[in-house]
């Protein structure tokens, strides 16, 4: 009698840890971003330039304060940061979308299920990196590398209305 | 009778008094019973000593292989039969798979649950980014509470993605 309900009790917890990630996985892809009314979603990608000299030019357009505070919390601070491109676009689940955001800065996004990206980046037609990541709404994938004298760029990744 | 005397009767007995002393010592022996008795029982104990000088030898009557190759013969009889093997029933089977299964089993279902707690349905720990390149010189940094990740690569200056002073980098395309 005691060993019977001993196997019962064994049967029942792993039907239960094997029922219970199952569940959550399935309710957590029901609820992503990727599953909304429209089927799609909207992503900003912007390329900034940070550099710590003052510029003077006015046709430089100066980045989003909020990202600058963002930035300038992390190892990656520079004075001044500078939006040079902007680009908005639309991705349904599983879409690649080529984005060209300097002449020599192609971006490649592909919108994954389950919250996540794979964000490519190509430079001078070359493949550069390429990071697939979680990306859900209010979180920035951010590359970046040094540029000429002692600055750098950044490609800002985002998901917005 | 002191312990001096008694000493002087060994020594008699072993022979190792002077011959003047000797002489003295036998006619004290004679008019002393105590002494007397000393000596005789001095005499019995050295005699019942020397049976055990030379202890006779007790010669087995086969040679000493043979003799314990009998020993081993019979416990090797004597010994119970070796237990047959129990047949493997379901019960052991199920008891042996099972159980440690069921272990593990309540192990992930008690992580399961605390994760589900703890998180309140969402991923405790957010999936890491992966980088993919032959690359190794590209680093990620996570910040989840600035909720962002910098993949910063560490291209030479001169395979510019964004250049400022060329019109073809960072100015709008």
């Amino acid at each position: 009698m005691m060993r019977s309900g001993l196997l019962r009790a064994c049967f029942l917890l792993m039907a239960a840890a094997l029922l219970l990630p199952a569940a959550s996985i399935r309710a957590q892809s029901s609820g992503g971003i990727y599953g909304s009314q429209s089927g799609t979603t909207n992503f900003e990608a912007q390329l900034i330039w940070g550099t710590n000299e003052k510029q003077s030019d006015p046709k430089l357009k100066p980045a989003d304060p909020k990202l600058v505070e963002k930035l300038q919390k992390s190892p990656f601070k520079w004075n001044y940061y500078f939006e040079m491109h902007k680009e908005n676009f639309k991705l349904k689940l599983n879409e690649e979308k080529t984005v060209t955001m300097s002449r020599n800065c192609v971006i490649s996004v592909t919108c994954l299920k389950d919250e996540q990206v794979k964000f490519q980046l190509i430079g001078k037609g070359k493949l550069a990196n390429t990071v697939t990541q979680e990306l859900p709404k209010g979180r920035l994938l951010i590359t970046g590398g040094d540029a000429e004298n002692s600055t750098a760029w950044f490609v800002v990744l985002k998901q917005v209305e | 009778m002191t312990e001096e005397q008694q000493l002087k009767v060994q020594a008699f007995l072993d022979g190792e008094l002077p011959e003047s002393d000797g002489r003295e010592m036998a006619a004290w022996l004679a008019s002393d019973p105590d002494a007397s008795a000393l000596l005789g029982e001095l005499k019995n104990t050295r005699s019942a000593l020397k049976a055990f000088d030379s202890p006779p030898s007790v010669k087995l009557p086969e040679s000493r292989e043979f003799y314990w190759s009998k020993i081993k013969r019979e416990i090797e009889r004597t010994a119970p039969a070796t237990a047959p093997e129990p047949k493997a029933s379901l019960f052991h089977w199920f008891r042996r798979v099972l159980m440690p299964l069921g272990t593990v089993a309540a192990l992930a279902l008690v992580g399961v649950v605390a994760i589900h707690t703890f998180s309140g349905g969402r991923h405790p720990m957010p999936m890491a980014a992966n980088v993919m390149l032959g690359d190794p010189g590209a680093l990620t940094y996570r910040d989840d509470a600035q909720d962002m990740t910098v993949v910063w690569l560490s291209y030479p200056a001169e395979n510019k993605f964004a250049e400022k002073s060329s019109s073809d980098t960072l100015s709008p395309k």
